[in-house]
């Protein structure tokens, strides 16, 4: 099938690699989005995890049609769905995978969903970043799961705030202050690597940490306003509550301050610890006026947003109608730049470190792992400021 | 004497009051204003910070000269004794007004000073400036001068008692003596950067000192020595330490916060060395205009350190650090206006109290290092806690840290705070 899909008259077939809750969630959002689109095939390391998966699609009535033979699993279950004629990859493994998936899905010619964040690591983000490349050259589409983009509220307010609503730009506050979220408790037969694996968000060579897991749609928000991602970051964070081996080597708590080209400051706040103040939201100030860029503005022209609209499914709309309309979406480098906005913020605080972009980009980290498989693996080591270095 | 004054009658103050009086305690005149007489300064707390403050006060002034010590250790006092000799005739000290042991500074009090500078560690000073006002004296308090909310309700109690007294209360947040910071708030409210939007300030700096435990040390003496890692001696680093920055955003805001959250932890500096108290915090305070103010504050070696203040207003902005010459600037476009003065206000805060008591208008310090220690106390309580914090809250806080310890002996370590289970109390 061409590669490029701009008859608008055939059904997108489209297949899920990483069948987790959110890789369901993305295929119910796309299936939901428009017409003429199928979901035909499914990979996902795990068979259970697939099987649930399948189960749960099968709701989609005629939006759903994957047969026995399209369905793949193991760690090489990527390659077998890229090598069938899907036109469209919804990409939602463990982030750490991402830069792997998508550099493949690009070469095998797939228009990409592909979830936030995009990578864990500068080499994973320049990875990501050659590959959008090569998906612009291709003419394929790349939309990311960072859905505030497409949700409306957030589309109207941030038009406002760039005409000036707030005037000048001083500094942003973002935060992701939450609880805890789900662990699946180990099994006497599961090697390391499963445990980690099915505990991905616990890992940063899996999930980024969750300032760069959860928090990235908030400090997206942040370089949106800002039309920039920062120049420099310091910061801190730690290891307080959380502390159970159960939970990895991550930290619970950051508090970053990132700095853009034209001296504002952004400060994110990120914590993942129950029964705490929960905040997630964004606020941004200017010489005339702030605003919530999720729906208010009070400044020159007040504004308030009124209405509702579901942003997990118009994100898909929107790649769909971009791909029929033969003007594909390309969100790679700005998702690769938030993302790698996050990893800075986490460098700073593991390192202790003033770290800039720059040296970030340049950094040798790498926590891209090819040739995954099950059995014994390293376990991580929680961060010492000041001790760990900056790579 | 009455060696085991508890501190519920210490609170009650007239009991301490009395008992004091009972001793014969000099009944001077607590209005102090005759410029001719030689005024006497006596030291409690002879560490390092209290051995500078009496060697600042003496240096400040003409016609005033030390005549006491106290201290609970006797090797501390010795020291600083030693420390001041250079000084020739302002030291006045004989052998029988060095006093140590935990009544020390009753003892002080008695030895006939006119001001009495407080620097033992803070979870202290609600009783040492409580007893010093009872007892007439004017007060040098050095920062913080809690270490709980009822500590600080205690001191501005301890304030008001002071006013209808004519007694001075002199706080060492010195930033407030320093010229050049003076011109740069004064600037800054008369609206040359616009209306404040934001504030930042750091205090990211490396580890401390610390004191080995040594075989025999008891509990307390071990914290007292380390007094740095307690929260109920030092109320831990947003107040031992970044209240100097966090003075300063109550001074530019003219205000107090309305609002506080904050994340922290105790990350690097586990070791059980290090009392119970965290080794960074990030704090976000919101103040009544909408203002916000943003803190960092951290002690970790080999990490990126910063120490400084910005201010950033609708119309421009300005920075301060430390007091060397320059100690900051104000921005207005493409403008920049350095603002210097090389004196340093650890000297100067000394000079100008001393100058109001001679002139009979005492200055009283005592509310606003109250209600910028408190300042500091919520965002700990925050960090700690996790909780969302007001003002109110804060202030009528039930949380009790309150010591009055008289004797060596066994005592908890205190317990790492552990952010939605430690209780809002």
């Amino acid at each position: 099938m061409n590669s490029v899909h701009i008859n608008g008259s055939d059904t997108i077939q489209v297949g899920l690699i990483g069948c987790g809750g959110r890789g369901t969630g993305a295929a119910h959002d796309c299936a939901a989005s428009s017409d003429g689109v199928k979901i035909v095939a499914m990979a996902d390391l795990f068979p259970d995890r697939l099987n649930g998966s399948r189960e749960n699609l099968k709701g989609l009535g005629d939006k759903y049609g994957v047969t026995d033979d399209m369905c793949f699993t193991g760690f090489d279950a990527y390659q077998k769905l890229l090598a069938t004629d899907v036109d469209m990859v919804i990409l939602a493994t463990p982030p750490g995978f991402r830069p792997v998936h998508f550099a493949a899905a690009v070469a095998a010619g797939k228009n990409i969903f592909m979830e936030k964040p995009v990578a864990v690591c500068p080499t994973g983000i320049k990875m990501v970043m050659d590959a959008g490349k090569i998906a612009k050259d291709k003419g394929l589409a790349v939309v990311s799961g960072t859905q505030r983009r497409h949700q409306k509220s957030y589309l109207e307010t941030m038009k406002r705030i760039h005409d000036g609503a707030i005037g000048k730009i001083i500094y942003a506050d973002v935060y992701w202050n939450g609880g805890e979220l789900w662990s699946v408790p180990r099994k006497p037969d599961m090697t390391d690597m499963e445990w980690q694996l099915r505990n991905w968000l616990y890992f940063t060579w899996l999930s980024g940490d969750h300032i760069c897991e959860q928090h990235i749609h908030n400090i997206d928000i942040a370089n949106w306003a800002m039309q920039a991602h920062p120049v420099k970051a310091f910061g801190m964070g730690g290891r307080q509550v959380r502390t159970d081996p159960a939970y990895g080597a991550i930290f619970d708590h950051f508090a970053i301050q990132f700095e853009y080209p034209d001296g504002q400051v952004v400060h994110s706040f990120c914590r993942q610890t129950d029964n705490t103040h929960s905040n997630v939201s964004e606020f941004v100030v200017g010489t005339e006026g702030k605003s919530d860029p999720g729906g208010w503005i009070r400044g020159k022209t007040d504004y308030d947003w009124k209405g509702d609209q579901a942003p997990y499914v118009q994100e898909h709309t929107d790649l769909i109608a971009s791909i029929r309309a033969g003007q594909p979406l390309n969100e790679a480098q700005r998702v690769a730049e938030s993302t790698m906005s996050a990893i800075l913020g986490r460098m700073v605080a593991y390192t202790g470190q003033e770290i800039t972009w720059d040296q970030a980009m340049d950094s040798k980290l790498n926590l891209v792992r090819e040739n995954v498989a099950f059995g014994p693996a390293m376990p991580e080591i929680v961060a010492m400021p000041g001790r760990t270095p900056v790579a | 004497m009455k060696k085991d004054l508890t501190r519920r009658e210490f609170i009650k103050g007239s009991a301490a009051a009395a008992s004091l009086t009972a001793l014969g305690l000099p009944k001077k005149n607590y209005a102090w204003t005759a410029g001719s007489d030689k005024l006497k300064i006596a030291l409690v707390g002879c560490g390092g910070r209290g051995t500078g403050a009496a060697r600042d006060c003496l240096t400040s002034s003409e016609g005033v000269e030390i005549i006491a010590l106290g201290d609970l250790f006797k090797e501390r006092l010795d020291s600083c004794r030693a420390n001041l000799q250079d000084l020739g005739d302002k030291v006045k000290i004989i052998d029988n007004k060095c006093f140590t042991g935990f009544n020390a500074f009753e003892y002080v009090l008695m030895s006939g000073p006119d001001i009495v500078l407080c620097a033992t560690p803070p979870g202290f000073r609600p009783f040492h400036v409580r007893a010093a006002i009872e007892a007439g004296k004017h007060v040098f308090m050095e920062k913080p001068i809690a270490t709980c909310p009822t500590g600080v309700r205690h001191v501005m109690e301890t304030a008001k008692m002071a006013d209808s007294k004519g007694l001075g209360m002199l706080a060492g947040t010195q930033y407030r003596h320093h010229g050049g910071y003076q011109e740069i708030m004064n600037r800054i409210h008369k609206g040359e950067i616009g209306k404040l939007t934001i504030c930042n300030a750091y205090y990211m700096m490396g580890q401390l000192w610390n004191v080995p435990r040594k075989p025999g040390m008891s509990d307390i003496e071990w914290q007292i020595k380390n007094w740095l890692y307690f929260t109920w001696l030092s109320a831990d680093q947003p107040a031992e330490q970044f209240i100097h920055n966090l003075d300063i955003m109550n001074w530019v805001n003219e205000s107090h916060p309305a609002k506080v959250n904050a994340l922290g932890g105790r990350q690097v500096r586990t070791d059980p060395a290090f009392g119970g108290v965290y080794d960074h915090f990030a704090i976000e305070y919101e103040y009544p205009s909408g203002a916000k103010v943003h803190g960092q504050c951290r002690q970790m070696d080999n990490c990126f350190n910063k120490v400084c203040n910005y201010f950033i207003g609708t119309e421009g902005s300005a920075y301060t650090e430390g007091f060397n010459d320059p100690v900051g600037w104000i921005k207005k476009g493409d403008k920049i206006d350095y603002v210097g003065g090389k004196f340093s206000p650890y000297v100067q805060e000394h000079g100008d109290f001393i100058k109001s008591l001679r002139d009979g208008k005492p200055l009283n310090e005592g509310q606003q290092v109250a209600e910028s220690t408190l300042t500091c106390i919520m965002g700990r309580m925050a960090a700690y806690t996790g909780q969302e914090i007001t003002w109110e809250q804060a202030l009528n806080s039930k949380l009790d840290l309150m010591r009055d310890i008289r004797s060596f002996g066994p005592m908890e370590c205190d317990a790492v705070a552990m952010p939605g289970r430690t209780p809002l109390i």
